[in-house]
Parts: C-alpha cells; sequence; structure tokens
C-alpha cells in the first residue's frame, strides 16, 4: 500500500530510485514535473507577494516560500529541491528588491535538505509535512537572521525579534498541512510512477514477482 | 552509476551555493547604479503591472481576511480608544484656544510662510508588494517617475509619515519604510520642542529610536507626539515637511546625559493599503529647499554634521521661507 504521507502515485519512487542507483536527481525528471514546478513556484511568489504577505497576524505574515520550497524536494528530491529553492529565493530577492543571493542561498539549503530527508529517511507519517515545515520556516528564518549579521547588519537578539520569529514558525507550521495537500496535488500527476505499484501490477499481471524483481532491480 | 548520481547531486548543489555567494557578494559590493540593482530595476518594470494586475485581482481575498482581522483588532481598541476620547476632547478644548493665540502671534510677526503638505503634490498609490520578511521594511507602490515620483520623497498613510522613496521605475517605486535601517528622519517632539534623530531600534524590528540632540530641553513623556521638524542633519536624508507626524513616545531613556526615546510608529506599516507619495513641481519653493538640502549636506560632511547636531540639525529648513 502507498503510504499515509503521499497517499498516490510517487510514494516512494525518490528512496527507491535512490537505493537502485538512480537517485532524485534531475536527469531521469520529467519535462511536466519541471513546468509544473516552475509554474506552481511563480503563482505560490505573486500569491504570498500580492495578498498573504498583507495579511498580519499577531503582527506577524505567513511566509509560504519556504514550505513550498521544502514540500518540492520532499516530493522531488534533493537536486530539483535544491534548484527550486535557487530560483525561489532569485524571485522572491528580485521582485522584493531585497540584497539579492540570501533568500536564494537559504532556500537553496532547505530543498536540499528536504529532498535529501526524502531520499534517506522516506517518512511515512501524517504530520511528517508539519514537522518539515516547521523546520523549513525556521531555518528560513534564522538563515536570514545569520546572513544580515553576517553582512553587518548591527542588531542584538532581542525579545520581540525572538518573538516574531517563534510566531512566524508556529504560523507557519499551521499552514503548512493545506500547503503541503496543495503542493502534492500540482506535482503528484507529474511524478515518476510508484515503483510499488509497478512491481505489483507487473507480478499480478504475470510478471515477475516482488522479490526477483526486487533482486534485479538492486545495485 | 550511484557514484556518479551523488556527484552530480553534490555538484549541483555545490554549484547553487557558490552561485547564491557570488550574487550576494556582488549585490552588496556594488552601487545602487551596478548591473545587479539595474537589473532587479528592470525586473520590477516587467513585473509591476502584473503585480498591480494580481494585487487588484486578489483584493476581495485579502479583505476578507483583512475584515476578520480589523473586526477582532477594532473591539479590543474600542474600549481604550473611548477612554482616550475623553481625555483628549478636554485637552482639545485646551488647544483651540491656545491655537487661536498662535495664530494671532503668528499673523502679527509675518511667520505664515512655512510650507505645508499641500504645498507638495500628494500622489496617492496603492501598496502592491510587502516584504514579509522582518528584516526588510519595504514596499513597492504603483505609482513611479511618470506619474512624478523621485528618488526621496516622503511618503505619508493616515497624516503620518511612513518613509521615502527609494527606487524608482516608470509606472512603480520602492518605498523604504521609517521602521529600514536606511531611513533616518529628522524630527521633533511636538510638546517640547527638542529635535533629534528618529532611526529604526535595533532588534525591534517596527520600533524607533530617537536621539535627542539638545540635553537641556524638557523631558519629554510617554504619549508625546514626535512630528518632523522640517530639517536636513545628514547626507543624503531627505527633507521631509516640517510637522508630519511619526508616532508617539512610548519610552524615554538618559545615559550620559543623553536622552533617547523609544517612539511606536503612528501608522499601522504591517498593513498598508495605501499611500501618498509627497511630490514636487520644479520650480516650486518645495524643489528650490530640496535642492539647497541636497547641494549643503554632501560637502564638509564632517564639520557639518557636528555643526548640524550643536543647532539641531537646522541646515536646510522647509519652515520660515528656507
Amino acid at each position: 500500500m502507498n503510504g499515509p504521507l503521499l497517499g498516490g502515485r510517487g510514494a516512494t519512487s525518490i528512496a527507491t530510485a535512490q537505493r537502485s542507483g538512480t537517485d532524485g536527481g534531475a536527469a531521469w525528471l520529467p519535462g511536466s514535473l519541471v513546468w509544473r514546478v516552475a509554474v506552481l513556484s511563480v503563482v505560490v511568489v505573486f500569491i504570498q507577494i500580492s495578498v498573504v504577505s498583507e495579511i498580519p497576524v499577531f503582527g506577524v505574515s505567513v511566509d509560504l516560500t519556504p514550505l513550498l520550497v521544502a514540500f518540492i524536494g520532499l516530493l522531488c528530491g534533493s537536486t530539483l529541491g535544491a534548484v527550486a529553492g535557487f530560483c525561489v529565493g532569485l524571485l522572491v530577492d528580485l521582485a522584493l528588491m531585497q540584497t539579492l543571493g540570501v533568500t536564494s542561498l537559504t532556500f537553496t539549503i532547505i530543498g536540499y535538505w528536504a529532498g535529501r530527508l526524502r531520499e534517506l529517511r522516506d517518512p511515512q507519517a501524517a504530520l511528517t509535512p508539519l514537522f518539515v515545515g516547521a523546520v523549513a520556516a525556521s531555518a528560513a528564518m534564522v538563515g536570514y537572521s545569520v546572513i544580515e549579521f553576517l553582512l553587518g547588519v548591527d542588531a542584538p537578539v532581542s525579545l520581540e525579534l525572538l518573538r516574531e520569529i517563534v510566531v512566524g514558525v508556529l504560523l507557519d507550521t499551521v499552514v503548512a498541512l493545506p500547503m503541503w495537500a496543495l503542493v502534492r496535488r500540482c506535482l503528484v500527476g507529474a511524478l515518476p510512477d510508484d515503483p510499488r505499484r509497478r512491481r505489483r501490477r507487473a507480478y499480478t499481471t504475470g510478471g515477475l514477482s516482488p522479490l526477483s524483481q526486487g533482486r534485479g532491480g538492486a545495485r | 552509476m550511484y557514484e556518479k548520481t551523488v556527484r552530480r547531486r553534490r555538484a549541483v548543489l555545490a554549484l547553487l551555493v557558490v552561485l547564491s555567494l557570488i550574487l550576494l557578494t556582488a549585490y552588496f559590493g556594488e552601487a545602487p547604479s551596478g548591473g545587479l540593482h539595474s537589473v532587479q530595476r528592470g525586473f520590477l518594470t516587467v513585473v509591476s503591472p502584473i503585480q498591480d494586475g494580481a494585487n487588484k485581482a486578489l483584493k476581495p481575498v485579502r479583505d476578507l481576511f483583512g475584515w476578520f482581522g480589523s473586526t477582532l483588532k477594532a473591539k479590543s481598541q474600542n474600549a481604550e480608544l473611548r477612554k482616550q476620547l475623553d481625555k483628549l476632547r478636554s485637552q482639545y478644548t485646551a488647544n483651540q484656544e491656545n491655537e487661536h493665540s498662535y495664530r494671532e502671534l503668528v499673523k502679527l510677526f509675518h511667520l505664515d510662510h512655512e510650507l505645508s503638505i499641500a504645498d507638495y503634490n500628494p500622489v496617492t498609490a496603492t501598496v502592491v508588494y510587502q516584504s514579509p520578511n522582518i528584516w526588510y521594511s519595504i514596499i513597492t507602490i504603483d505609482r513611479g517617475s511618470s506619474s512624478g515620483v523621485r528618488v526621496n520623497d516622503p511618503v505619508i498613510a493616515d497624516e503620518a509619515l511612513v518613509g521615502k522613496v527609494t527606487e524608482v521605475v516608470p509606472d512603480a517605486a520602492q518605498v523604504s519604510l521609517i521602521t529600514d535601517s536606511a531611513v533616518e528622519v529628522t524630527a521633533k517632539i511636538s510638546a517640547t520642542g527638542a529635535v533629534g534623530l528618529v532611526q529604526p531600534q535595533v532588534g525591534e524590528p517596527g520600533r524607533l529610536l530617537m536621539q535627542i540632540y539638545q540635553s537641556s530641553t524638557a523631558a519629554p513623556v510617554q504619549g508625546d507626539y514626535v512630528v518632523t521638524s522640517g530639517t536636513v542633519a545628514s547626507p543624503g536624508v531627505s527633507l521631509y515637511p516640517k510637522g508630519i507626524p511619526i508616532g508617539q513616545v512610548t519610552s524615554v531613556n538618559e545615559q550620559g546625559g543623553f536622552k533617547s526615546v523609544a517612539v511606536s510608529p503612528l501608522a499601522d506599516l504591517r498593513s498598508l493599503e495605501f499611500v501618498q507619495v509627497l511630490t514636487y513641481s520644479s520650480g516650486s519653493r518645495a524643489a528650490s529647499l530640496n535642492n539647497v538640502a541636497a547641494t549643503l549636506t554632501p560637502t564638509h560632511q564632517p564639520d557639518r554634521e557636528e555643526e548640524s547636531q550643536g543647532q539641531g540639525g537646522q541646515l536646510a529648513q522647509t519652515g520660515g521661507g528656507g
């Protein structure tokens, strides 16, 4: 059965591909998946900037962009996660007239980390998106802060700043599940077929058993 | 095969990280007229019509969420505002009397030719972008150089100062809010007349700090209003018209004989929807005063700064005929 995390096609494609030596690299990624990721990224960035950022909750706005990058990594693997993170970060920096490279650097690492989590651990728990969303939001905010400090903004850590970071992370965690559902719905149709499903189909239609195919597919 | 894939994956990560670092270093090191800044302005020029369209199309959604937030906020503020209203009503009566006397005296001594907001050409603009990042206090508006907006033009909302224009393209402009580290405003406390420089409070996003130049003035108290002084004290700052409210004093600190006050901005900087850019036409008094300010400040900077601090920053003034 497919795990509750993906709930559809592509449930363990990345993890299985990793084990069989093909990895979640960009070489075998279908073009439709790349297009969907690109369109989704542009739409989410525009919605974030035009709507979401103008709705403060407890004085802080929800930031959907780190969640988007983390969930792309979680679904598509580390390479596409990192590339999507870089592109989304660059788009955000360009659109908001921010220092170019700050968001790109942070989001590249977030996308890569989420992809590696998928490839190495293949988490199946239903609450995994919450955990990933919280970590991504924390990493984005702490990442901004660290880079700003390194760039010379003389800002000691204050209670107000910590409060904003904590509230921001909590808000992002709250919206992580709906955001995960949206990203999954948009991308799951273009993800490579679930190898377990393919094995099961082959076995029931007279093909190789999962055991023999597993041996054959192993490195 | 596996080794090759791992190498490729790591190479992609390394390439992206290095690329980000190169971008960051180059952007941070270059002048505002540099190549990367130009690319950013070009991008803003291209996407500003799209931003504007998206902003208008998605306004109902934003309004819906805003309505819930505003209702909750309004309920909590209602009781407090009623108390304030009672207190202010009595103050208003007393102030009316004082104002009448003041106007008589101003006329008597021929001092009634100060510039006001009406002397500038306020251009109303819609906020199309607002940075969600607490490190960047910037907004993007849908009016640019084609509407007469220029760099350093003051920006107000709800009659209170919100910032100044820092980048302009034909159909859009970027506004740095008063809470941005790039913005500083020469201001005074309306009750005591103490002049100082208002800057963002370090480490306290959304808060301001006013360093008071004159230590001899009466101590400000909590609730005093801070307004623009109509002067410039250092190079590159805007010449804001005199008397625009900035915020209210929330606390007073004194260290080594120098006073500083924490200021809470009057405008709600987190949910700006419309703003007004105070532009000026060539040949107007406002334009000539800005030119005077621009030509005075960059020369002999160290001496000028000392002098300006000693005199409460009275280098160029938007009041008293400049």
